[in-house]
C-alpha cells in the first residue's frame, strides 16, 4: 500500500513536470481530429494561442487549446517562443547585457497596416532613377498571392509539410 | 530494515524508470536541454569576444554541435526553438558584445522600417539584376515553394514576396521585410524543388535571421545613432541614401559574414527539411553551381563562401537528418512547373 501511494506520488510529480506550452505561430493553423493531414479540422488557431502538448508524434503534436479542445498540430507550426505582449525597443539589448532573458519580439505585418513600399523607399527609388517600370515590378511582386486552396493543393500533391512522412 | 530497504529500492528503480520514459517518450526533451547549453555555449562565446572564427572553424564547430538537436524528433521549433527559449539569440548577443562599453547602441530596427529599408534594397536587386521576369505561372510556383517554407521558418508572421528575376545569371538574393528573388539562370541551373526549396531555404533564413539588419547595425555608418526610425529616415535623406548605398554594397558587393552565410546554409537545409524536401537539396544545388561554367557568373561565386567550403560544412549537418534521405525531391513536378514552362516561353518546345 506505501509502495503504491510512493509510486503514486512520483509518477504524479513527473507527469505534471513533462506538461509543456507551445505557441501558434502563425494564424490559421489547423487543429486536427488525428495525426493525418486529411483528418476533420477542428479549429483554426490564431498566432501566439498557447496550447499543452499531450503527445508528440514524429510529425505531429496532440495538443489542447485554451478553450479545451484538443487535437492534433503540425510540428513546425509550433514554436517554444511566447508573444511578447509590449514591444522590444532598448530592453532587448539591456536584457541581453544583463543576462536576462527576454523573449524576442514577435511582429505581424499580416495584421497590421504595414503594406507595399513606403513613401520613403518610393521617393528614394524615383531619385535614383529606378524606372517606373522597377517600381511597378515590385508592387506587383508585393501583392502576388497564392490561395490557401492552392497551398493546400500544393502540399497534398508534393505529400509535404503536414502531408509528408 | 528489509521492507524500508525495499521500499528505496522501489523508490529508486521508479525514478530511474521516469527518467527513462521522459528520455524516450519526450526525446525532444533531452535534445532540447542539449540543444540549449550548446546554444548556450555559443552566446557565452559571442559575448567574450570568442564567436569570430575562421570559416573552416566554423564549419567544424556548428556541423558535429547540432548534431543531437536535428533530425525527425527535433522539438516544435527545431533549431529554433532553443535559441527562442533562450531569449537571447546569436544576433542579440552580437550587438550585446560589440555593445560593451559604448554608451550608445543602435536599438532593434522596426517592422516598418526594416520594411522601408528591404522596400528600397529590393527596388535596387530588380533595378541592377535585369528586371523582373513576368510569368506568373511561374512566380505562382515560386511563390508556393517559398511560401510554404516560410510558414515553417523562425519567422512565419511577417509578409513573403517572391519573383524571378530576368537575368541567366544564376542568382539569388534576399532583403529585409521578406523579399526574395531567384534569377531564371538559377532556375535552369535546378533539376528538383528539393533543391529549389534549398535555395529559397538559405535566403529565407537570411531574413528570419535579420542577417543584413545587424550587418548594418554594426557599420560605421550607423555609429553613435541611437535609432533608425521613420521619422530620422524620412527627415534626413541624405542619412537615407547612405544606408542604402551601405547595405547595397554589403548584399551585392562585399557580402556578408561568412558566419551568417554558413548560418542561412544550415537554417536553409533546415527548413527545407521541416517541410518534408529532401535536404541535401541545398547542398545538390552548390555543387551544380561549381561545376557549371556559369557558376562563377553568381552572386553566389562573388559574395559568398566558396563552394567546397559550403559544402563541407552542408556535409558535416546531412548525416544528422535520419530518414531525410527517402523525402521528396519533386523532380518531375519541377521539370514540369519550371523547365517546360521556360522552355515554352523560349519556343523551344
Amino acid at each position: 500500500m506505501q509502495i503504491a501511494l510512493f509510486l503514486l506520488i512520483v509518477l504524479g510529480f513527473a507527469n505534471a513536470g513533462l506538461a509543456e506550452t507551445l505557441y501558434v505561430k502563425k494564424s490559421d493553423t489547423k487543429l486536427q481530429a488525428t495525426d493525418s493531414a486529411k483528418s476533420e479540422v477542428i479549429a483554426k488557431l490564431d498566432e501566439g494561442t498557447p496550447v499543452t502538448v499531450i503527445k508528440k508524434l514524429k510529425r505531429f503534436y496532440q495538443v489542447s487549446e485554451p478553450g479545451g479542445k484538443k487535437g492534433w498540430v503540425f510540428k513546425f507550426k509550433l514554436t517554444s517562443k511566447a508573444p511578447e505582449k509590449s514591444s522590444g525597443g532598448s530592453g532587448e539589448l539591456l536584457g541581453a547585457l544583463g543576462g536576462k532573458q527576454k523573449i524576442a519580439a514577435r511582429e505581424s505585418s499580416s495584421g497590421s497596416s504595414i503594406r507595399g513600399l513606403t513613401p520613403v523607399s518610393e521617393n528614394h527609388a524615383k531619385k535614383k532613377g529606378i524606372s517606373a517600370e522597377d517600381i511597378k515590378a515590385v508592387k506587383e511582386m508585393e501583392t502576388f498571392q497564392v490561395s490557401p486552396e492552392e497551398m493546400e493543393l500544393f502540399l497534398k500533391e508534393g505529400r509535404l509539410g503536414e502531408y509528408g512522412q | 530494515m528489509k521492507k524500508n530497504f525495499t521500499i528505496l529500492a522501489l523508490a529508486v528503480t521508479s525514478l530511474i524508470w521516469v527518467q527513462s520514459c521522459r528520455t524516450v517518450d519526450s526525446k525532444s526533451v533531452g535534445d532540447f536541454v542539449d540543444s540549449v547549453s550548446k546554444n548556450f555555449n555559443d552566446v557565452v562565446d559571442d559575448m567574450q569576444g570568442r564567436g569570430e572564427q575562421s570559416r573552416q572553424a566554423h564549419a567544424e564547430k556548428n556541423a558535429p554541435q547540432k548534431k543531437e538537436s536535428l533530425g525527425q524528433e527535433a522539438g516544435g521549433g527545431g533549431l529554433i526553438g532553443v535559441a527562442e527559449s533562450l531569449g537571447i539569440d546569436r544576433q542579440t548577443a552580437k550587438i550585446a558584445k560589440s555593445a560593451v562599453g559604448l554608451a550608445q547602441a543602435l536599438q532593434p530596427i522596426g517592422l516598418e522600417e526594416e520594411l522601408t529599408l528591404g522596400g528600397s534594397l529590393a527596388l535596387e536587386v530588380v533595378h541592377k539584376f535585369g528586371g523582373l521576369y513576368k510569368n506568373p505561372a511561374l512566380q505562382n510556383y515560386v511563390n508556393l515553394v517559398g511560401k510554404s517554407l516560410a510558414d515553417v521558418s523562425d519567422r512565419p508572421e511577417i509578409d513573403y514576396h517572391f519573383a524571378v528575376l530576368n537575368t541567366d545569371h544564376p542568382n539569388g538574393f534576399a532583403t529585409p521585410g521578406g523579399y526574395v528573388f531567384v534569377s531564371i539562370g538559377l532556375l535552369r541551373l535546378l533539376e528538383s524543388e528539393a533543391q529549389l526549396a534549398g535555395v529559397l531555404g538559405h535566403e529565407i533564413a537570411h531574413i528570419t535571421q535579420k542577417h543584413a539588419l545587424e550587418t548594418l547595425k554594426r557599420s560605421k555608418i550607423l555609429s553613435g545613432m541611437s535609432s533608425l526610425t521613420m521619422s530620422a529616415m524620412n527627415k534626413n535623406e541624405g542619412m537615407f541614401n547612405k544606408v542604402i548605398l551601405e547595405a547595397s554594397n554589403t548584399l551585392f558587393t562585399h557580402g556578408l559574414d561568412k558566419d551568417l552565410e554558413y548560418e542561412a546554409d544550415k537554417l536553409g537545409m533546415e527548413y527545407a527539411y521541416r517541410m518534408g524536401y529532401k535536404p541535401s537539396g541545398l547542398q545538390e544545388f552548390i555543387e551544380i553551381l561549381d561545376k557549371s561554367s556559369l557558376g562563377k557568373t553568381s552572386i553566389y561565386f562573388s559574395t559568398h563562401p566558396s563552394f567546397p567550403d559550403r559544402l563541407l560544412g552542408l556535409g558535416q549537418l546531412l548525416p544528422q537528418y535520419k530518414g531525410g534521405d527517402h523525402y521528396p525531391v519533386l523532380a518531375a513536378r519541377y521539370q514540369s512547373r519550371v523547365k517546360e514552362q521556360l522552355s515554352k516561353v523560349n519556343g523551344q518546345l
